[in-house]
């Protein structure tokens, strides 16, 4: 995933975040990389997870009951 | 080079419910056992860092009224009179909460999260406030209050995030611990610390009162130095919470009831990708191979499952929880961004610039892995695998990397042991299952379907009482030596 400097502190902006000069490689390098694994997610579930709803599994999972 | 029990019998090393025991039968007193811990904790803890804040007089306190109830026949169970210590991410009323932040440094909570009023009703005692990283999440470089140490060997790492939970537990510190686990928090410490800890189902042990932001994936959970005392303490915190309204209405199951030797009829499955992975240590996995053959022994079928999106487990929990935490820090890293640790900040910030397209992507993508994993369980009592591919590193070594290095893919796999059953939301139980030859300790992790921690806890308590591991501790005189001497233990206590 390629990410520019500029744009991560464009984005940080947006949230009105500044992020200091000497950290903003650590940030990109941290987001670059967590982007590249969605993409990887992407291509390898991408059609499973088009067909799943995003509910967080934070309910009674009944299917379970012993 | 082995570091065996300098006797075991010793009163620090009881289980909890040995202790509890001994105090039933007035053989042991509260007040005495508070005094050995804080003894040891006085000599020991300025190296390991184990605890941010030490409750001695109020502790001291609560044994002398624990005592009193006893002596007057008003015992109120197993934990009355035993000691716990709690990771300084749940709230305590009166005690300082700092979250491993410098920015928490001043916060004093005028209630108890609900876990510390379940086990306070228990009538065990708080001693203390432990060692984190900063905010509850990995990666911290510099921390606030002491560099938490591994009491196997103090170069190493103790892992994290509830560092001093573990470090307590392992050191003879408490009877038992809290630990919070949103990735791994609770089985990572007590894989590295040589310790039982446990990640309940979400929902079967209230939040409340936690300072805690993932709310898809947190979850608390004790960290002993037995399996029964695992089941002890779950018991006692365990069950719906009015405060929690994500907290199961479910009946607690008597786990210690469920403890028995003997497998017989109980089908486990090995999970490939998360026991053979490149890169592995080959003393895990030996002793992994042996834990194995133990379990056949006992009684067990034992297959293999291959569940090869397990590893996107650590991306799809960092895209989703750290984003729900980060968000919550927003407005303190505007206005105090230098008083964050370097490797905190700069991981929020990253989560926070996640698009929310990719949020919801990757919750999908969590529901995806989960539903594969829930596919093994319908088939199989439990899923094994080692707790950590490798044994506790260097502390230095260990700092967390930005995902950039050419090794990084494989040193996050190597790490993602725990995060697959953080983001399924099952119940999984670390505990020991070995030693390497330079004697650090070695894990084994048993993840079992929803709500089944009694399962979970029934096949880590036979596979415990068929070995030995769980009767070693580490012997502080002699690898704090090897760290800088009794000496130095010495200067670090006047300071």
């Amino acid at each position: 995933m390629k990410l520019s400097r500029r744009q991560v502190r464009d984005i940080a902006l947006t949230i009105n975040l500044e992020i200091p000069e000497a950290e903003i490689e650590s940030v990109r390098l941290r987001l670059a990389g967590m982007l590249a694994s969605m993409a990887d997610i992407e291509h390898e579930l991408g059609t499973a997870m088009d067909n799943t709803e995003p509910i967080p599994p934070v309910y009674p999972h009944d299917d379970f009951l012993e | 080079m082995e570091h065996t029990a300098q006797g075991s019998s010793d009163l620090f090393f009881l289980s909890a419910a040995e202790q509890g025991c001994l105090i039933g039968r007035r053989a042991l007193s509260p007040v005495e056992l508070v005094q050995a811990y804080l003894s040891r904790i006085e000599r020991y803890d300025p190296v390991l860092r184990a605890y941010i804040t030490v409750c001695g007089d109020e502790a001291l306190a609560a044994a002398r009224n624990a005592e009193r109830e006893i002596v007057a026949g008003n015992r109120r169970g197993p934990l009355h009179g035993v000691v716990f210590g709690v990771k300084d991410q749940l709230r305590t009323c009166g005690v300082r909460t700092t979250v491993g932040s410098k920015i928490m440094a001043d916060y004093i909570p005028d209630s108890d999260a609900t876990v510390i009023t379940r086990l306070k009703g228990a009538g065990a005692i708080l001693i203390g406030k432990e060692n984190l990283h900063e905010f509850g999440k990995g990666g911290t470089r510099v921390f606030t209050y002491g560099q938490p140490r591994n009491p196997w060997d103090p170069k190493r790492d103790p892992a994290g995030s509830s560092s001093g939970s573990g470090i307590a537990v392992a050191a003879g510190f408490s009877s038992a611990s809290l630990g919070e686990d949103t990735g791994g928090s609770v089985r990572g410490p007590a894989a590295a610390c040589g310790v039982v800890g446990m990640r309940p189902t979400f929902g079967r042990v209230s939040r409340s009162g936690s300072v805690m932001y993932g709310w898809t994936a947190d979850t608390i959970g004790p960290l002993t130095r037995t399996v029964e005392d695992t089941a002890l303490f779950l018991h006692a915190i365990a069950g719906h919470d009015i405060l929690d309204p994500l907290s199961s209405r479910r009946p607690v199951p008597n786990y210690t009831a469920a403890l028995r030797p003997g497998l017989k009829g109980m089908r486990l499955a090995v999970v490939k990708e998360m026991s053979q992975r490149e890169g592995a240590h080959a003393e895990v996995l030996r002793a992994f191979e042996k834990a194995l053959a133990v379990l056949r022994e006992l009684g067990a079928e034992i297959t293999e499952v291959s569940l090869p999106w397990t590893r996107h487990a650590v991306s799809l929990n960092g895209l989703s929880s750290d984003v729900d935490v980060a968000s919550m820090y927003l407005p303190l890293l505007k206005t105090r961004w230098n008083d964050f640790d370097v490797g905190t900040r700069t991981r929020f910030a990253a989560a926070l610039l996640v698009p929310a397209s990719i949020y919801s992507r990757a919750m999908r993508g969590r529901a995806v892995v989960r539903r594969q994993i829930l596919e093994a369980l319908r088939d199989n009592d439990a899923l094994l695998c080692p707790t950590g591919l490798t044994p506790p590193g260097i502390i230095e070594n260990n700092h967390e990397h930005t995902i950039a290095r050419p090794d990084s893919a494989q040193d996050l796999g190597l790490r993602a042991g725990t995060h697959p059953f953080a983001i399924a939301n099952t119940p999984a139980l670390a505990l020991p299952m070995g030693f390497t030859q330079d004697g650090l300790p070695l894990s084994l992790q048993i993840a079992g379907r929803p709500f089944a921690e009694a399962t979970v806890l029934r096949i880590g308590y036979a596979y415990e009482q068929a070995t030995t591991w769980h009767t070693r501790h580490p012997d502080l005189d002699r690898t704090l030596s090897g760290f800088g001497g009794p000496a130095k233990i010495a200067s670090e206590q006047t300071k």
